[in-house]
């Protein structure tokens, strides 16, 4: 049983776009031990076994060593805060309250991979966020504690806030890269990947939020302080935006590899109204539901990943008896239908085909002919896409399909 | 039991050649209230746990239903085509058919929504008539002022400005759809409208059709909405939840379709709540005057979705409700029989009250009498008379002219008017207070809009006589024609369903309200009406 951490939303640090009060919690020091020894950075991350908090789950040092290797020059530093999806709020808060914790997270990264330019891309909708963000970064660019980065890094060193299109598909790595070279955000295939060719054509370093605002804490406390924080084989400490049908919804700071049924009933207040447990959305609509047989499964991204679904962002969306599946999957399908972007005919025909499907089903007007159309969309659609939209659109489809035949069942046809 | 005196002894006490004397009283109006009116002491409010009025007091029976769960949960929506409107109305009493007949003039489709059928309502019970400063005596400011002080000032003053207001357009646009008011007598036909005092007021304002005024305005409206093929009506449809979209504005409601035995949901760019008040709860034991359907729907639902009450601790008790025979208790008899002079007289043949004091306080000296027992006592019911008889000698013309309702009621009481005083006893009449609303009959929440009995702030703590069949025309058009107007605007309506719901059960839980009670209740407890075993029942077609 373990109790709350308090790293990323220590309240001490909640201290908004104020770089005093930052740096009087004990800001920057992080950022003093990568400019002391640069070549240490990425050795650390990877002791230290941080991973993508965007969903992928990819380790971070991978990334960071990839961009650190391209020749140098013109490189640059995306911090990705795009954002968008049903269940997940854990970026737009540590952007608000916490600033500078990214910001110096992101400035260790530009150290590490010796990139000229930062760019925060934020979500539009989140006004607050990016009112923030505004302030703390004319709050670093004022200072002058830029100058001994720049010396480190061997050139000019850029901080900037650019709205995000707003748009869901805009938070994955390649649109974010057209909408920073100033397209419409259309995921393109990969390779090559942003590290070799992103912004300007020139190599981009692409991460999370989250990610960011864990690495100026490794760097402070050492890789083996933060592989501590940890349950098990888990290292670190994961935000979970927890919602649905539990008593206390919100924002928890767990250790990586917590029980998920600690994370509903001890820290959520356990189920709304007393109902028992149905499922689970992890990581945002797009993966396979766990449901009452995966109560144990400790939340870091292997175990989760070995009862075949993913942590993802880290948002469950929790269902209890009571609620229907059919009917948030129509709404979670819609969503992605919503949110295609149209430039591949498999995921723009075959989101919106799931969606009317899934409607009729919802609404009582579905026939056993509908189920079997969408049990075989399922079969041909994944992997049609440049983006992985179509495939989170199918799995989570595939996936209640599965669990929950029976509420998929159409009286009287 | 409190000693009553005997109804035959009481009877040769009644004296009948001369206007009795009106009692001195030791006790001023305040003191009167405070002692002897249902809504004083300390059994008359509790303080509310849970919503946006947590800590304001409530009558406890209304509070256990506005703090009360909702009757269905996310899964009850599965498998349920919605329908889609502009404008949803629930309610089919004079405000809803005002506010669905003016969002249709406005150019939106509407659905109206009733529990039982459209009409079926308390506006068909007013007898009394409507107020509207229409009279060359009169004018727009003295209904003001009369309104704010028979309220004793707790009304919202750009509330009551409106029903003064509008109150001659209101008449103008009733007499328009057909409805057939009073005419002065001696006057040219046309001419002019006869005009009556009613209690607490400065001027003769209430206009009326003999003495079932709300009858008569019903029997146009219905028609009227009935006959317009831009409104959908649903009877016996009550609504049992609010929608609500991923903002938390109101986007429709859940209906039960008691006929069929299933839900129906309506997508509504707005929603009219215009279900009337709560007498048939039975507060604090009292009998009521009101309708079957008055079972306070409307504030449960407005007030789970989080839309602000005022003054839910504040009743009127109509003075003059039957007391005998009991099978008719808590019937009205009209304000109307002491508007035109019908004397109050208890066991003791003393006149005891000024008949035309505001309701409240006539409530409160009726109560004092059979407290103190002076009442009159008879088959086990008490109360004190109601001097038909003294009245009649006089005027006996006016049974057949204006008094209509009476001689109904005398005739099923069994008794002769002319010869027998009726007894009465206050009976549970209206909800003063009710969801709070601003002057077009907008709430707290986003596309919910409150019209009539359910809204609040308009009367204060007490409603003059003729003022509530005003309210529900001057608020059931503004919000008629306010509602289409938001419907018009395209709002993002994405996703809707019960999501107030859950963060209600979630205050519900950390408050530790967990008394069970559901609501709305929809009919009375007398109804034995269960949802769930309702809709088994049907299972079987």
């Amino acid at each position: 049983m373990a109790g709350l951490n308090s790293v990323l939303l220590d309240p001490a640090i909640g201290v908004g776009a104020n770089l005093a009060a930052w740096t009087s919690a004990g800001g920057g020091e992080g950022l003093a031990r990568a400019l002391d020894r640069p070549q240490d950075i990425i050795p650390t991350l990877r002791a230290a076994d941080l991973r993508g908090m965007g969903g992928a789950g990819f380790p971070t040092w991978r990334k960071w060593t990839a961009a650190a290797e391209m020749a140098d020059g013109e490189k640059y530093v995306v911090c990705n805060g795009n954002e968008d999806e049903p269940g997940t709020f854990k970026d737009r808060y540590l952007l608000r309250r916490t600033p500078h914790q990214v910001i110096e997270g992101a400035l260790i990264a530009a150290v590490a991979i010796r990139a000229g330019t930062v760019i925060f891309y934020i979500n539009p909708r989140q006004a607050e966020s990016i009112e923030a963000m505004r302030h703390a970064v004319a709050e670093w660019t004022d200072s002058g504690l830029l100058t001994e980065v720049e010396r480190v890094v061997g050139r000019n060193v850029r901080l900037s806030v650019a709205p995000s299109s707003g748009r869901y598909i805009g938070g994955e790595e390649s649109a974010v890269v057209r909408w920073l070279n100033g397209s419409f955000p259309f995921p393109r295939r990969k390779p090559p990947f942003p590290f070799e060719k992103g912004v300007n054509d020139r190599p981009t370093l692409i991460n999370n939020t989250e990610t960011l605002a864990n690495v100026p804490h490794i760097l402070k406390n050492g890789a083996d302080w933060y592989r501590n924080l940890g349950i098990g084989g888990a290292s670190g400490t994961k935000l979970f935006s927890l919602s649905g049908d539990v008593l206390e919804p919100g924002l928890y700071e767990l250790p990586m590899g917590t029980g998920l049924q600690e994370l509903i009933f001890t820290h959520g207040g356990g189920m709304l109204g007393g109902r028992a447990f149905k499922a689970v959305f992890t990581g945002g609509p797009s993966n396979t539901l766990l449901t009452a047989r995966d109560l144990d499964v400790p939340l870091d991204f292997d175990s989760v990943r070995s009862r075949q679904s993913r942590l993802g962002t880290g948002a469950m969306i929790v269902i209890s008896e009571g609620t229907s599946i059919v009917r948030k999957v129509a709404e979670y399908v819609e969503f992605f239908a919503n949110g295609s972007c149209g430039q591949c005919p498999p995921c723009k025909c075959g989101t919106f085909q799931m969606a009317r499907l899934l409607d009729r089903i919802a609404t009582g007007r579905g026939t056993e002919a509908d189920r079997r159309a969408l049990g075989h969309l399922c079969l041909i659609l994944p992997g049609s896409g440049r983006c992985a939209l179509i495939d989170g659109a199918v799995t989570v489809v595939q996936s209640s399909l599965q669990t929950f035949p029976e509420e998929y069942a159409t009286p009287g046809v | 039991m409190i000693s009553a005196i005997a109804f035959e002894q009481a009877m040769a006490s009644l004296v009948r050649d001369a206007d009795p004397v009106l009692r001195p009283d030791p006790l001023s109006r305040e003191e009167l209230l405070e002692a002897y009116h249902p809504d004083a002491g300390p059994e008359a409010r509790v303080s509310l746990r849970v919503g946006p009025n947590r800590g304001d007091p409530c009558h406890p029976a209304l509070a256990r239903v506005v703090e009360g769960d909702a009757l269905i949960g996310d899964v009850d929506l599965a498998a349920i085509a919605p329908m889609s409107t502009d404008v949803l109305v629930v309610g089919g009493g004079g405000a809803g058919a005002a506010a669905a007949l003016s969002a249709r003039a406005a150019g939106a489709e509407v659905v109206v929504a009733a529990k039982l059928r459209i009409g079926d309502s308390n506006t068909v019970m007013a007898e009394g008539g409507i107020q509207a400063a229409v009279g060359e005596d009169d004018s727009l400011q003295r209904h003001f002022d009369d309104t704010m002080r028979g309220g004793h000032h707790a009304a919202d003053p750009a509330l009551v400005a409106r029903l003064a207001g509008d109150g001659p357009d209101v008449v103008r646009w009733l007499i328009g759809l057909g409805v057939d008011f009073d005419l002065a007598e001696g006057a040219a036909p046309g001419a002019r409208l006869m005009r009556k005092r009613a209690g607490g007021t400065t001027a003769a304002r209430i206009l009326s059709h003999r003495d079932f005024t709300g009858l008569e305005i019903m029997r146009v409206l219905r028609e009227a909405v009935e006959l317009d093929r831009g409104v959908t009506v649903l009877n016996r449809s009550p609504a049992i939840e609010l929608l609500s979209d991923e903002y938390g504005r109101c986007a429709g409601a859940v209906l039960y379709d008691l006929e069929h035995r299933v839900f129906k949901l309506v997508r509504a760019g707005a929603v009219i709540l215009a279900t009337g008040g709560a007498g048939r709860l039975h507060l604090t034991g009292f009998a009521t005057s009101n309708h079957y359907g008055a079972t306070a729907d409307g504030l449960a639902l407005a007030y789970r979705i989080g839309a602000r009450l005022r003054e839910v601790d504040s009743f009127q008790y109509h003075p003059t409700g039957v007391a005998h025979p009991p099978h008719l208790a808590g019937g009205l008899i009209s304000e109307a029989v002491r508007s035109v002079g019908a004397r109050l007289i208890n066991g003791l043949g003393e006149r005891f009250i000024d008949e035309l004091a505001p309701r409240d306080v006539v409530t409160a000296a009726i109560l004092r009498e059979c407290a103190q027992g002076r009442g009159v006592g008879r088959d086990g019911s008490v109360g004190v008379f109601l001097d038909t008889p003294g009245l009649l000698k006089e005027r006996p013309q006016l049974l057949d002219k204006q008094l209509v309702s009476l001689k109904h009621l005398a005739h099923r009481c069994g008794v002769d008017p002319c010869v027998d005083p009726l007894l009465v006893y206050p009976t549970l009449h209206y909800q003063n207070g009710g969801v709070a609303i601003d002057g077009n009959g907008a709430t707290s929440v986003e596309g919910l809009y409150c019209a009539g009995e359910v809204a609040g702030g308009v009367h204060g703590r007490n409603r003059l006589m003729g003022n509530a069949l005003l309210d529900i025309f001057v608020f059931g058009r503004r919000a008629g024609a306010a509602a289409a107007g938001q419907a018009g605007t395209p709002l993002a309506h994405g996703r809707i369903g019960l999501g107030h719901v859950q963060r209600w059960r979630r205050e519900l839980t950390r408050a530790g309200v967990t008394g069970g009670s559901l609501s709305p209740v929809l009919y009375p407890a007398y109804g034995n009406f269960e949802l769930r075993s309702h809709m088994a029942a049907g299972g079987k077609g």
